[in-house]
């Protein structure tokens, strides 16, 4: 019990004040405001969460600061819109993308290729820049002609503003006729296939360590899927987008979550494989590349998707309006799809304060199950502790650096698209998430599992509360003054929270002591 | 004597450009060296607010470069230093009418006041840590300066406008004074900053960068010596800081943000981290930059300089002058041989 009490004494000690503060925020307000905002702060929370387990893993296992998380959790939004505002420009843009994923999920054949190739010195230097010329030259020649139909951000009326308008009433959206004209189709879908190998190739060959590689079929899985996943993208382009078109909200919802989860932990992948990788010697500069990534990919979104803000419609299944709305009890929700749901009197936005702490908690259960249970999170747990131990017991520890990268960044980009239909999508949401995120995991520990929900948790609720009480005011005691929080005190507040608790705990309220 | 020079031509000769550098421009551009000194309009007066900005961002620069190129601590609350000398000056000029010398005053305890607040923290976190504590505090003086409760002083989100800059340096009128003002106090920040890294501190402080644990073993009290770093750092950016809202009509509240951090990361990056030189290279040619992207390519400009940035960590890690260091030699010598090619 003693011993208990020893260990767990910061755990029971922010308890206590998560307790004692709650009840005096409750003290406040009514009691359906209370609970309201308790809802709030979970959804922020979860949103926070999935981008800040994500981090956490990737700092954990790899050591790098991946700074551009936030705005791979843009992406993740933007993709999202993309499959369901307008799953035709998703469909055509299936097998470009696959293409150019494809050369580089040949990893491990290209240093086998390379020892059987000898050069001489200058060759050896000047081949991978010719090589990545080449590949960036055909892309540039053949991806501008490859029909795809899309939005024109300098078009008022064909804008993703006025899409994701349309889509919101419900109106049937205009599909685009596509058709190749200046290249035939197998011409660019060979010259794209070639391009990414040539790119790829010519991206390891500037990695020199020796390595040993033994080719198996395992090694041609991931291209496989790539180019099956390009093959059917041309070969059934009309049938998916006449299909997607036919398809209720709630399962184009469902399949944007699953697209934008998997396109997220396929750019993790090739993130990790061609930029970070060759950077493990140096932390500070995988730091900074992180840094300007982030500023490419705000940027690149800006040029595709454009700079106003937009919403993503809600599935169906949460949009329920009409004479039996706001729902009174889940049942009653169950039969009529309410937006809204009666919680205390008070009106709780189904969506946004109910579904995402769900899935927060299922995402929150599901890793900590991965990480616990199985090899894979043995591995990593152990990663985490010493990886150049790991790897001195014959793991490939570079393969699993790989797949926590991706997956952080698949949790990032689910987080992205749950997050769109209710935050909206703008350019910065990924920044100021990214803040929200650090601060938790600051707060939580750096690179503990439990400490990244604990941490995201605390921030969504002291955010929400204290807009809560901007409000409605804080009574002080004994005076008859009324405080109003103002906006600028909902970020500052948790960023002085979290300088506080790293000054008093420099490892966080979870974190190991080293 | 000789020898000094010599060994230092390069030095010289920069300076000697510096110094000409209105004058030849104007002298391009068909306008005698009197016109250039009664300040007339022209190209000499762009190009030399264009040097000014430089000048302004090497000294920021210089201040990151001593506590994370020399000292080795990576703080991502850099810009507050800067923006607190920026904020601080127009406040006291344009709210409480003070004189430059008396600003100048408050700059200093300003600015000792902050590198201690940052130095508070430094013997109890370490490393990423240390970066996010820096980050909260600057974000949090970020967040001040954007607030509307000090709007009467600080301008809000629209920023700080209306400083009335005293006559005698006005950049409007008198630019070419402020230009040998800007380039002389960043010549002697330059030369206190070499002097600092070559000193017995500056040397523990390196040693500090390279092996923190190994240099206390040597029975330094590294914190000492971070804090004097800190104080340095602290006291050059509020100049920068002072500078830069005595030049430019309107302080922005992104100079607090952690842009501002990363433009200095950049610059430093761009230049070559540690090396003090590559603070002026690497500010050059991101002005230079800047403001030919900015004015052929438009709003994509910081898609490029992204690119820029990633390239440079991928491809040039020790900046243009670190890798001339570094290879200056090899240079040399490819350069002798292709001579000789050509002799036979």
């Amino acid at each position: 019990m003693n011993s208990f009490l020893r260990k767990n004494i910061v755990m029971l000690v922010t308890v206590l004040v998560m307790a004692v503060f709650l009840t005096a925020a409750a003290q406040g307000m009514e009691k359906k405001d209370f609970v309201i905002t308790l809802l709030r702060g979970l959804a922020v929370g979860s949103i926070t969460f999935l981008v800040a387990s994500g981090f956490s893993l990737i700092f954990g296992l790899l050591d790098v600061l991946n700074l551009a998380h936030g705005t791979l959790f843009m992406i993740g939004a933007y993709m999202g819109w993309t499959v369901v505002v307008r799953p035709d420009t998703f469909v055509d843009l299936l097998t470009p993308l696959a293409l150019i994923v494809s050369g580089f999920a040949l990893g491990d054949v290209y240093p086998l290729l390379a020892s059987r190739i000898r050069l001489g010195l200058s060759m050896k230097r000047i081949l991978p820049w010719a090589l990545i010329l080449v590949s960036i030259l055909l892309f540039g020649w053949i991806l501008p002609r490859f029909p795809i139909a899309i939005w024109d951000v300098e078009n008022y009326a064909q804008s993703p503003v006025t899409f994701s308008f349309m889509a919101d009433s419900g109106a049937r959206l205009p599909v685009m006729p596509a058709a190749f004209t200046e290249v035939t189709m197998p011409s660019a879908f060979i010259g794209l296939l070639l391009a990414s190998i040539i790119g790829a190739f010519g991206i390891s060959l500037f990695d020199n360590s020796p390595r040993t590689v033994r080719l198996s079929w395992k090694n041609f899985i991931s291209i496989a899927i790539a180019l099956i996943i390009a093959v059917v993208g041309v070969a059934f382009n009309d049938a998916m987008t006449t299909f997607l078109y036919g398809l209720s909200s709630n399962w184009l919802f469902f399949v944007a979550v699953l697209v934008a989860t998997l396109s997220g932990v396929a750019l993790g992948g090739v993130m990790e494989a061609t930029l970070i990788r060759p950077l493990y010697s140096r932390p500070i500069y995988q730091l900074m590349l992180t840094l300007g990534m982030s500023a490419i990919g705000i940027e690149m979104v800006r040029v595709i998707w454009g700079r106003p803000e937009f919403v993503m419609p809600k599935p169906a299944f949460f949009n329920g309006t009409g004479g039996a709305c706001p729902a009174t009890n889940f049942a009653d929700w169950w039969a009529n799809n309410c937006s809204t749901i009666l919680l205390l009197d008070g009106r709780v936005r189904v969506y946004n304060e109910i579904f995402i702490p769900i899935v927060g908690l299922v995402v929150l259960i599901s890793i900590w199950i991965l990480l616990q249970r199985t090899r894979l999170g043995m591995i990593i747990r152990a990663g985490v502790q010493d990886s150049q131990m790991v790897e001195a017991l014959g793991i490939n520890v570079r393969r699993v650096f790989t797949m926590v990268f991706a997956l952080g960044v698949g949790l990032a980009s689910l987080g992205g698209v749950l997050a769109a239909p209710s935050m909206g999508l703008s350019n910065l949401m990924g920044e100021s998430l990214l803040l929200n995120a650090l601060i938790a995991l600051a707060i939580g520990g750096l690179t503990s599992y439990p400490g990244a929900a604990l941490g995201s948790v605390i921030v969504g609720m002291i955010q929400q509360f204290i807009i809560k009480y901007g409000q409605i005011g804080i009574a002080i005691p004994f005076t008859e003054i009324i405080f109003k929080p103002t906006p600028p005190l909902v970020p500052a507040s948790t960023v002085m929270l979290m300088v506080i608790i790293l000054l008093l705990l420099p490892n966080g309220l979870l974190g190991k002591k080293e | 004597m000789k020898n000094f020079l010599i060994s230092h031509r390069g030095s010289f000769l920069t300076l000697l450009l510096l110094i000409l550098l209105p004058f030849i421009v104007g002298l391009f551009n068909g306008a005698s060296p009197a016109d250039v000194f009664v300040n007339g309009n022209g190209q000499s007066k762009f190009i030399q607010g264009l040097a000014i900005e430089i000048f302004i961002l090497t000294i920021y620069a210089l201040s990151f470069d001593v506590i994370f190129g020399i000292t080795g601590l990576l703080s991502f609350g850099h810009s507050m230093f800067f923006a607190v000398g920026a904020y601080l000056t127009g406040i006291a000029i344009k709210s409480f009418g003070l004189s430059l010398p008396a600003t100048l005053g408050w700059l200093v305890v300003a600015s000792v006041v902050q590198a201690l607040l940052f130095g508070l923290v430094l013997p109890r976190v370490k490393g990423i840590t240390f970066a996010l504590v820096t980050l909260g505090l600057g974000s949090v003086f970020h967040i001040l300066v954007m607030s509307s409760e000090f709007g009467e002083y600080t301008g809000a989100d629209v920023g700080l406008q209306g400083v009335i800059v005293p006559a005698f340096i006005s950049p409007a009128n008198e630019r070419l004074r402020f230009y040998f003002m800007a380039l002389t106090v960043m010549v002697l920040i330059y030369l206190l900053y070499q002097r600092f890294v070559n000193s017995p501190t500056g040397r523990v402080c390196v040693a500090i960068r390279e092996n923190e644990g190994r240099a206390q073993m040597l029975g330094y009290n590294t914190f000492y010596f971070k804090l004097a770093a800190l104080l340095l750092s602290s006291l050059t950016a509020a100049l920068a800081g002072f500078l830069h809202t005595l030049y430019q009509p309107i302080v922005s509240p992104n100079t607090a943000g952690l842009g501002y951090t990363v433009a200095a990361l950049l610059i430093l990056l761009i230049g070559g981290v540690g090396t003090l030189n590559g603070a002026f290279v690497g500010a050059i040619v991101f002005r230079l930059l800047d403001y030919g992207l900015r004015r052929y390519i438009g709003e994509s400009a910081s898609f490029i300089n992204g690119a820029i940035y990633v390239l440079f960590v991928l491809f040039i890690p020790y900046g243009i002058v670190g890798t001339w260091r570094l290879k200056s030699l090899q240079i040399k010598q490819g350069w002798e041989r292709l001579l000789a090619k050509f002799n036979k």
